[in-house]
């Protein structure tokens, strides 16, 4: 395929929003998430073992958030933008049947000679409340204008 | 308000004195394969990920990063342990037997067998390419004085991994910087 288009950092403005993402959480996602990132820990494979934890059914591993995380920057800013810093803190979790609604902001913008530095402060939220708050930093190439 | 339990001050001072140090005396931990193509597609697939340039070769060489590359947040996986699953439960989900990090073992013994991830921090200085083979170095940044949660009492875990890959030419290049939170608890403690 050809390289789909990256966003151009020209267009940007402190304060801007992007999209909003939501995406439907089910036990496959979070097994396929905990799995495809190497984290065997049964809490996110394995409900009988989640449940002598404490929690009522497998829950989300940090590596899926960090992924859903950097997909959720990139899907917007496109695949030229270089994730350069995520930083997230977990609040609470994630079971299947949630829905986890990411939003951001545009929290600052760095013009330099090649490339747009982009800040973004993000969070993702579900049926139990904010489940990641953090920032992030883009690196987007400047569009050659003649 | 936390009150000191006998036993806790003897843990308190031998978790101070494993600060500033690496989490294990086993070195550096090399990644088992190098950055490879079916990894990355298991997990671009995973989190449907559609990404060009972590699986598709032409569309990759027109990015800026020329090649396939893997997905950045992709860095903590590769070295993580290749787990025996025999007796994983029994061992509170330690992906393999022995050789943990010291600051754990202590809480352990100590009854804060409970464990949940709070933050991650990563900086990325260059995306990983296929045939990259990655270590990874973790130092123990702090460990906070203990602290009572919804989920019990316990101790807030930081370290700090540099992950670096082997040079042809000279020194290990640093590719990625990643800090890392955990709460060792007791769980069901909570008050």
């Amino acid at each position: 395929m050809s390289l789909p288009a990256t966003i151009d950092p020209a267009t940007l403005h402190i304060g801007d929003s992007l999209p909003e993402w939501a995406i439907d959480i089910n036990a496959t996602r979070i097994v396929a998430g905990a799995i495809a990132t190497r984290d065997f820990m049964p809490v996110h494979h394995d409900r009988t073992y989640a449940n002598t934890q404490g929690a009522p059914d497998v829950f989300m591993n940090i590596l899926s958030d960090t992924a859903y995380t950097s997909r959720y920057l990139t899907d917007w800013a496109g695949p030229n933008a270089m994730v350069r810093k995520v930083a997230i803190r977990l609040g609470v979790p994630v079971f299947p049947g949630h829905t986890l609604t990411y939003t951001g902001e545009i929290a600052a913008l760095d013009i330099g000679d090649s490339e747009t530095t982009v800040e973004i402060t993000l969070r993702a939220v579900n049926e139990l409340g904010e489940h990641v708050g953090g920032t992030a930093t883009l690196s987007l190439p400047n569009v050659a204008t003649s | 308000m936390y009150r000191a339990q006998p036993m806790t001050h003897d843990l308190d001072q031998q978790l101070e004195a494993l600060v500033g140090k690496p989490i294990s005396d086993s070195g550096a931990t090399f990644a088992p394969d190098a950055v490879n193509q079916p990894m990355i597609r298991h997990w671009a697939a995973a989190f449907e990920d559609a990404n060009p340039i972590h699986v598709d070769a032409s569309a990759a060489a027109e990015s800026r990063f020329g090649e396939i590359v893997a997905p950045p947040l992709m860095l903590q996986t590769w070295t993580m342990a290749t787990p025996k699953i025999t007796g994983i439960a029994e061992r509170g989900g330690s992906p393999v037997e022995g050789s943990r990090a010291k600051v754990l073992t202590l809480l352990d013994e100590a009854g804060f067998v409970g464990t949940l991830a709070s933050n991650s921090e990563f900086e990325i200085m260059r995306y990983l390419r296929l045939g990259d083979v990655v270590s990874a170095t973790t130092v123990l940044e702090s460990v906070s004085p203990p602290k009572q949660t919804r989920l019990g009492s316990g101790y807030f875990v930081t370290w700090i991994t540099t992950y670096t890959v082997a040079s042809e030419t000279a020194d290990e290049e640093t590719v990625g910087l990643q800090r890392f939170r955990i709460f060792k608890f007791k769980p069901g403690a909570a008050s």
